[in-house]
């Protein structure tokens, strides 16, 4: 199982921490939620039957951990922990990546989520089965939100 | 839409370095000390209580039933509170992951009912079986008194839970249910996110 975890990980961990980084824009407590996410995986991958592609798994988990940020307003260390992280250098990353992810914060929260799984290329049936929406209404949104965003890139570049 | 392969390219940018699994796994572990440490540590404290309690009533042989009756209550309100503090940690570290977000939703606002619900009531349950054990309990040792002593005794001890039922109580109920009705607001609209425009 250990083996199969860290394919997972290797596999999924920028993924998560793109969509997680895209709902509190904040890269630290990204990387938390992003930690959470896996932590879960690791417990319940001895659980998961393939119904869903284990994709559309991960991605459920990481979702439903960024919801609960709510719980956690203030920026404390969840539950006190503090473990021992290697500071990563980050890459610096162009302004506009940076101003999108900060128009992508800006959004209501189940937004957030839609459009950055959207952009982390997953089909829209999948975003539906992930949030627990009709596809109609991902479409919808989708569209919405890019003209929003669009529109917010236009005035920054101004 | 030309917009469209732009943002998925600009999305695609942003990247971390990975974090070693073993600091995954030290989370876990660490995760599973912190919250062991705070119900043992709860549990124990109160369970030495409810002995301490027990041992007054083997060593000092109260002879009169609202005495006894006084010590059962209050070891039963210490249960009620136990009762209610390990159910509250374990309610919300069940919810599961799983599900669809919108059905991830519902399930915390379930549980979050739940816990309101269940603090309500632990709460009023606890101050009813600590006021009147204690009521109970003094009974006969203020019997042996004098009338004034026992009446400032009495007179002490009615303030104190006075002081308790209409000042500590309101106010810890209060307290409880702020914070879990400022969730249960956050994940109502977060719920009706999902459901607008659709």
């Amino acid at each position: 199982m250990d083996i199969q975890f860290d394919e997972i990980y290797k596999t999924y961990w920028q993924k998560i921490y793109r969509l997680c980084l895209g709902y509190v824009n904040d890269a630290d407590w990204a990387k938390d939620i992003a930690q959470e996410t896996f932590i879960t995986v690791w417990q319940q991958l001895p659980k998961f039957r393939n119904d869903s592609g284990i994709g559309t798994w991960i991605f459920r988990i990481a979702s439903n951990h960024c919801l609960r940020q709510v719980e956690r307003n203030k920026r404390i260390p969840r539950l006190g922990i503090q473990t021992e992280i290697p500071e990563i250098i980050e890459p610096s990353i162009e302004d506009k990546t940076a101003f999108l992810y900060q128009c992508i914060a800006e959004l209501a929260e189940t937004d957030r989520l839609i459009i950055s799984l959207e952009l982390e290329d997953i089909k829209q049936a999948e975003i539906a089965q992930i949030v627990g929406i009709s596809e109609a209404n991902v479409r919808v949104r989708i569209h919405r939100i890019k003209e929003r965003l669009t529109q917010k890139f236009t005035k920054h570049e101004q | 839409m030309n917009s469209n392969l732009d943002l998925k390219e600009l999305w695609a940018k942003q990247e971390t370095g990975i974090p070693d699994t073993k600091d995954l796994f030290k989370r876990v572990a660490s995760f599973k000390r912190t919250y062991l440490k705070q119900l043992v540590y709860a549990n124990i404290l109160l369970l030495l209580v409810a002995i301490f309690i027990v041992l007054i009533w083997y060593y000092f042989q109260p002879e009169y039933i609202t005495t006894k009756s006084g010590i059962v209550l209050i070891i039963l309100a210490i249960l009620a509170y136990l009762f209610s503090y390990n159910q509250s940690i374990p309610l919300l570290l069940k919810s599961s992951y799983e599900m669809s977000s919108a059905d991830y939703l519902q399930q915390l606002l379930s549980l979050k009912r739940k816990q309101q619900f269940l603090q309500g009531i632990m709460t009023n349950l606890y101050f009813i079986l600590l006021s009147t054990g204690l009521f109970l309990y003094m009974i006969e040792y203020t019997m042996r008194m004098k009338l004034p002593m026992g009446m400032v005794c009495y007179g002490i001890t009615a303030g104190w839970i006075a002081f308790n039922w209409f000042y500590i109580k309101p106010k810890t109920i209060r307290k409880q249910r702020e914070k879990i009705d400022g969730l249960i607001n956050k994940f109502t609209l977060l719920t009706k996110q999902f459901s607008e425009n659709s």
